[in-house]
């Protein structure tokens, strides 16, 4: 379980979030949404060390995530920011490599064990075709799998992405979603924060609906459905569509 | 991808560098055989063995080589394995292709703090490295302080490298002008040059580089990781500031201690890692050891043909350097960007 208290966070010297309260059970897939600007990347980056915890604790099964050392928060959660910036000249494999710094240190080298996880993380990702490719020549969706690759390399309890669709096409969405509902399945637990409000209703069992740097709502899709709590904050109506198996959601 | 590509490379080079010291040796002034070479090299061995029977075994060329040329051709090594490294780590640490210990000025703040080591303690050989090495570490941390007060973007980092680098070029000819018995001649200081090296000049700054260059292997894991970005570098579990320092530390040991005996080399710093970057990949495991070895290489050969073009007048390293340099690297920046390596 995975447990904000009171947590307060700032980036530079910047104050963007306080007194933010919020639990994410094991084993779920949780989304965040919310307006642009309303600090979902800043709610993750407290986990990342990328912006600082200035007050409250944040804890995985009480543990105090943040006292840990560097290593042992990677070896426990992994977080993959929105990539930007310049792509390195990188194959995928390499690439999924380093997914392993956690566990290597200046005594322990790879062993077999660690190129069969980045064998086994490639294969969940779907890049074990690109994996003697450059990253910076793929495809914007193969390259957003080979970055979850290596995030899978890490093999961490918790599987934390921003925006991981964010840009892509929908079939490269589509697979992008269908890995982490895979490491659901594996038994992970995963949180996400996704732009696509429909995505995000047939993918979550915990949405956690942001505004101005606060938090609305955090509970299933159905009760936050029910309670028009999504319509008013986006002030956008959603309508509902059902076949045999599935439940669809449209955004107007 | 064929595994074995960068072995290959690396044996080229290594053949290179081995070609390039023992003809540097040959090479001068006065032209000494490559047998004499040998003679002088090992003959301290052979007269040990054959006790004292003959007290003028030493000749002419056993003290050419050994007490001027030998200096010299090792000096250019480490200068070229020196900046070179220096150069990949600063690539490294600012995430910027544009880095190098001269674009970002460290080279400048070694230089400065050179001449007030000249000006102050003059003929102490320890302080010239010393000085050297305060200087670009200064001269490193105030450009990441200047770039971290601002946006942090590539773009101020050059800029203030730029800005940082004037201020303490104003400031090396400022003690210039002040002082013109200046122990060194500033003309060959400020375009790098090898002449006149002797061995009490290189101990100190040899262990420097050495026992830094080493530390560095260890760290090419770490240079990785940043190429990543901060961001998926601290997910990943690196410490980037603990790691940041140490290679910034490095970097101005490497660079400051080869400022100390060759003066204001330019060029190697930036140019050797972008080539390397081209032959071996980005991956710092086998980008340090290919830009030392280039590096060698190139400083080595530049300062050989320094000394033969127009022998038996000689031109200062930096001169060759940037004359064979900026055209080679106008060319790789204008080839076509196809068939990218990987480091697979």
């Amino acid at each position: 379980m995975l447990k904000y208290e009171n947590v307060s966070v700032s980036c530079g010297h910047t104050p963007l979030l306080s007194n933010i309260n919020l639990t994410v059970n094991d084993n779920t897939i949780t989304t965040v949404i919310g307006p642009n600007g309303c600090g979902k990347t800043t709610l993750l980056r407290a986990l990342s060390g990328s912006c600082t915890v200035t007050s409250g604790k944040i804890y995985i099964d009480d543990t105090d995530y943040l006292s840990l050392k560097p290593k042992k928060r990677a070896q426990l959660l992994s977080y993959l920011p929105q990539i930007r910036g310049t792509i390195p000249t990188l194959s995928v494999k390499t690439l999924t490599e380093h997914g392993r710094f956690p566990y290597l240190g200046f005594t322990r080298k790879a062993n077999a064990e660690d190129y069969r996880i980045i064998e086994n993380s490639m294969n969940l990702a779907g890049v074990s075709d690109y994996a003697t490719q450059s990253v910076d020549t793929l495809s914007g969706g193969i390259r957003q799998r080979a970055y979850i690759s290596m995030q899978l390399a890490q093999d961490s309890s918790y599987v934390i992405a921003d925006e991981p669709t964010t840009y892509l096409d929908i079939p490269s969405q589509k697979d992008v979603i269908s890995i982490y509902r895979t490491q659901k399945e594996l038994g992970k637990t995963v949180i996400l924060v996704l732009h696509d409000i429909a995505q995000a209703l047939s993918v979550s069992d915990q949405i956690i609906v942001m505004k101005d740097r606060k938090i609305i709502a955090a509970d299933t899709p159905a009760e936050l459905l029910k309670q028009h709590i999504i319509e008013d904050v986006f002030g956008i109506q959603i309508k509902e569509f059902k076949d045999e198996e599935n439940t669809y959601y449209l955004c107007v | 991808m064929k595994k074995n590509k960068p072995f290959t490379i690396f044996i080229i080079l290594f053949i290179a560098l081995v070609a390039i010291f023992i003809f540097s040796l040959c090479v001068g002034s006065v032209n000494i055989s490559a047998k004499d070479i040998l003679n002088a090299l090992f003959g301290k061995l052979i007269k040990i063995s054959s006790s004292n029977n003959e007290p003028s075994a030493i000749s002419a060329s056993t003290i050419i080589i050994r007490s001027i040329r030998l200096p010299r051709v090792f000096a250019g090594l480490l200068a070229g394995i020196g900046l070179a490294s220096a150069g990949v780590v600063l690539q490294g640490i600012m995430n910027n292709s544009l880095a190098g210990p001269n674009t970002i000025g460290v080279n400048s703040g070694a230089g400065f703090f050179v001449m007030l080591a000249m000006l102050f303690l003059p003929g102490k050989l320890w302080a010239t490295p010393v000085f050297a090495f305060i200087g670009s570490l200064i001269t490193t941390l105030a450009i990441f302080l200047l770039a971290y007060l601002g946006d942090r973007s590539r773009t101020t980092i050059i800029l203030a490298g730029i800005t940082v680098s004037s201020f303490l070029s104003a400031g090396i000819n400022l003690i210039k002008l002040l002082d013109t018995d200046i122990s060194i001649n500033i003309t060959t200081f400020l375009v790098g040059s090898l002449a006149g090296i002797n061995a009490n000049n290189l101990y100190i700054p040899a262990i420097g580089i050495v026992i830094a260059f080493i530390i560095l292997l260890f760290l090419a894991k770490a240079l990785n990781m940043l190429a990543l970005g901060d961001e998926i570098a601290m997910s990943l579990g690196l410490n980037i500031n603990v790691t940041r320092f140490s290679l910034l530390i490095l970097s101005s040991i490497l660079a400051g201690c080869v400022v100390s005996f060759a003066g204001l080399l330019s060029f190697v710093g930036l140019i050797v890692p972008h080539i390397c970057r081209k032959l071996v990949g980005n991956d710092a495991k086998l980008l340090l050891p290919c830009s030392a070895l280039l590096g060698g290489c190139f400083v080595m050969l530049s300062d050989a043909l320094g000394r033969v073009i127009f022998a038996p007048y000689e031109l200062p390293v930096g001169i060759i350097m940037a004359f064979i340099g900026g055209p080679f690297f106008m060319y790789l920046l204008l080839k076509k960007k196809g068939g990218r390596r990987l480091n697979a």
